[in-house]
């Protein structure tokens, strides 16, 4: 059997699991992971389904539908709203929800009897005004608020810990050259940079990716850099160069694993900005576009309601989700924070 | 030391020519970017649209300069913005230095009634919750405060307008100060939260490291009271960081208003940029980057002044 060691993982770990708010964090964290992966097996619409009769509904509203073939897509039927139907020899007559009466041939709707060819789905959020699921729509928003914030945060990292590394590690006027960098990309607000950014790549999914990416590598880059100047003077240090290795397996090898905790906790807050930028974008109409749902979206899609004083529901839904996810993100950084920091391990 | 001589090693530190030196080559990088802010393509094409004949595409590029050299495009950008010519713009074709000095003041107003708020009640919350370490208040106040960097300033609007403005009908939630002061109460508070919330978090942080040091476990043990250790050395030493936060805040709270002042329709800056992203007029969107990033530069100078004079460990480096 293998001995039990205490890594500074390890040990980081048990901290970690003894911080309620972090535990907290971090479970809602795995759900909505978990949520948008599964997004498809969890929701019931399409996030582009749109059934109009049913448009602006408030939340936990029920409605009929039928589902009728769509010879163009057999796997996406079309969806009629009604509201009563009945079965007459072989063909359904309904009421549509503005009262008047329709009838279609039962072997034009897509299944064998009626509990296939209809439904009373529950609209767990209502729906927004195209009468598009908000739930369906908020699952799959979460998917791109995830993304995004994985795919940019890895693009900061790449460019952070690249450029931190060189500056820290080299000096001299590698890192005069750096420093200036990162001071000018730091004089920019980061959101107003993300903006900026967008508007030169333009809108789009992965123009949101690279706009946030390369708008938050400053944070990282003067860590690692600082990280850098103290690792540099250790023995260990000076133990590889006794050794003859070269200065980028010193660098990413010996030094970046060292440096590894405080990335770790900028990158889980780079996260949370991430998605805070990624909804201020498509609230002003950059970003991530339609009918791609997203958080930022549905806010703006619900503002034009909160002043009628009308459906909150669209506004605030979206809004929740987005505070949940950074909040969980925040005290899980946190809790991350604390764990890795060597003054309170002495303790 | 006196106020005088403080003020006087103020200038000083500012005005080191190593570092004038360095913010002029600072804020040249930031006017290159700021140059390549502008929709992606041929401007012109995209400024007349798809079906523009080519003469008349033409014929702006060469008013736009778009037709030089790109190092020649960007010197004549400088030599301009150094001349207070911030270009025109697209959209009105009103010079944009000239929109930007009209609506300063809207601005200015929202953001410095908003960082003064956020310091005075940051501060105070701050040290009301190390005061009290641990208890219900300090984990209310963390928790208020958690849910305060959380939130995006546009989603605290949005609320702040539902439930102050259309519920409870206690505040307008559009229009400018021209109606009346109530007018600035929601979005200056709304644009308030988060630099609220992350001044008192630094805060009381700040104030516990202080309160674990040795110095203040020293005046405890030759007797002096709790009250007064914790007024007179910890609350001194502990607000250093609480400069430099604000003031970095303050350029922060100038993105913030694009949003807050689209939200309550505020005619600052920022409605006018966010204006100009929506129809891609991308002098307006330079003009308003440019001045945001100018602002940061420069409080920051004060700010590492004021750090020095007031930490006199920095100076000595």
């Amino acid at each position: 059997m293998q001995q039990r060691v205490d890594t500074p993982s390890s040990l980081a770990w048990r901290r970690l699991r003894k911080n309620p708010g972090a535990m907290i964090g971090l479970f809602t964290l795995v759900i909505m992971i978990v949520m948008a992966v599964a997004a498809p097996l969890i929701t019931p619409f399409e996030p582009e389904t749109q059934i109009l009769e049913y448009s602006v509904k408030p939340a936990g509203f029920r409605g009929k539908i039928l589902y009728k073939a769509n010879p163009a897509d057999p796997s996406t039927p079309t969806i009629v709203a009604v509201r009563s139907f009945e079965v007459r020899g072989d063909s359904v007559h309904y009421i549509d929800p503005a009262g008047e009466p329709y009838r279609v041939a039962v072997d034009r709707l897509q299944g064998a009897g009626p509990e296939e060819w209809s439904a009373e789905p529950m609209f767990l959020l209502g729906t927004d005004r195209f009468g598009r699921d908000m739930f369906t729509r908020l699952v799959y928003g979460m998917r791109v608020s995830l993304t995004v914030g994985l795919i940019s945060q890895s693009i900061a990292l790449v460019i952070g810990i690249f450029l931190g590394s060189l500056a820290g590690f080299f000096r001299g006027w590698v890192d005069d050259v750096v420093m200036w960098l990162v001071n000018v990309v730091w004089s920019f607000p980061t959101l107003l940079l993300v903006v900026a950014f967008s508007v030169i790549l333009g809108k789009g999914y992965w123009q949101t990716f690279v706009a946030i990416g390369i708008s938050s590598w400053v944070d990282i880059a003067r860590i690692v850099r600082g990280q850098f100047f103290s690792i540099r003077e250790q023995e260990y240090i000076e133990a590889t160069r006794a050794m003859g290795y070269g200065s980028w397996r010193i660098m990413f090898r010996h030094m970046l694993p060292n440096a590894a905790g405080p990335i770790v906790v900028l990158a889980t807050a780079g996260f949370a900005t991430a998605i805070i930028a990624e909804s201020s974008l498509s609230f002003i109409g950059l970003g991530v576009q339609p009918p791609t749902p997203s958080w930022g979206q549905m806010i703006k899609d619900g503002y034009g309601y909160i002043a009628l004083g009308t459906n909150w529901g669209m506004t605030l839904f979206p809004s929740l989700a987005m505070a949940i996810g950074v909040i969980a993100l925040n005290l899980f950084g946190d809790g991350l924070r604390d764990a890795l920091d060597p003054k309170t391990s002495q303790r | 030391m006196s106020s005088a001589t403080r003020f006087g090693s103020l200038l000083l530190t500012i005005l080191s020519p190593r570092k004038l030196g360095y913010t002029l080559l600072v804020l040249v990088g930031v006017i290159v970017i700021t140059f390549f802010i502008r929709p992606p393509g041929d401007p012109a094409r995209v400024l007349l649209g798809q079906r523009a004949d080519s003469a008349s595409v033409e014929a702006l590029r060469e008013q736009l300069g778009l037709n030089q050299p790109l190092p020649v495009q960007i010197g004549v950008y400088m030599k301009n913005l150094v001349k207070g010519d911030l270009g025109r713009s697209i959209a009105t074709n009103r010079p944009v230095a000239e929109t930007i000095l009209e609506r300063l003041p809207a601005t200015a107003i929202l953001a410095g009634s908003s960082i003064a708020i956020a310091t005075i009640l940051g501060i105070l919350l701050g040290v009301l919750a190390s005061w009290k370490a641990n208890s219900w208040i300090d984990t209310l106040t963390m928790g208020t405060s958690l849910l305060g960097i959380s939130l995006p300033a546009f989603v605290v609007g949005l609320l702040f307008v539902l439930v102050f403005g259309v519920v409870l009908e206690w505040f307008p939630n559009s229009g400018y100060l021209d109606r009346g002061a109530e007018y600035l109460v929601l979005p200056m508070i709304t644009l308030a939260i988060r630099p609220l919330s992350i001044i008192a978090r630094i805060t009381r942080s700040s104030m516990l490291d202080v309160l674990g040091q040795d110095y203040v476990r020293t005046a405890r043990a030759k007797g002096l009271s709790y009250t007064k250790v914790f007024l007179k050395h910890a609350l001194r030493n502990a607000l250093n960081p609480v400069v430099t936060t604000v003031s970095a805040w303050f350029a922060g709270l100038l993105a913030g208003t694009y949003f807050i002042e689209f939200i309550f329709n505020w005619p600052g800056i920022g409605l006018a940029a966010f204006n100009a992203i929506e129809k891609l007029d991308y002098p307006m969107i330079q003009g308003t980057v440019l001045l945001t990033a100018v602002v940061f530069v420069l409080t920051n100078i004060v700010a590492d002044a004021l750090y020095s004079i007031l930490d006199p460990k920095v100076r000595v480096k």
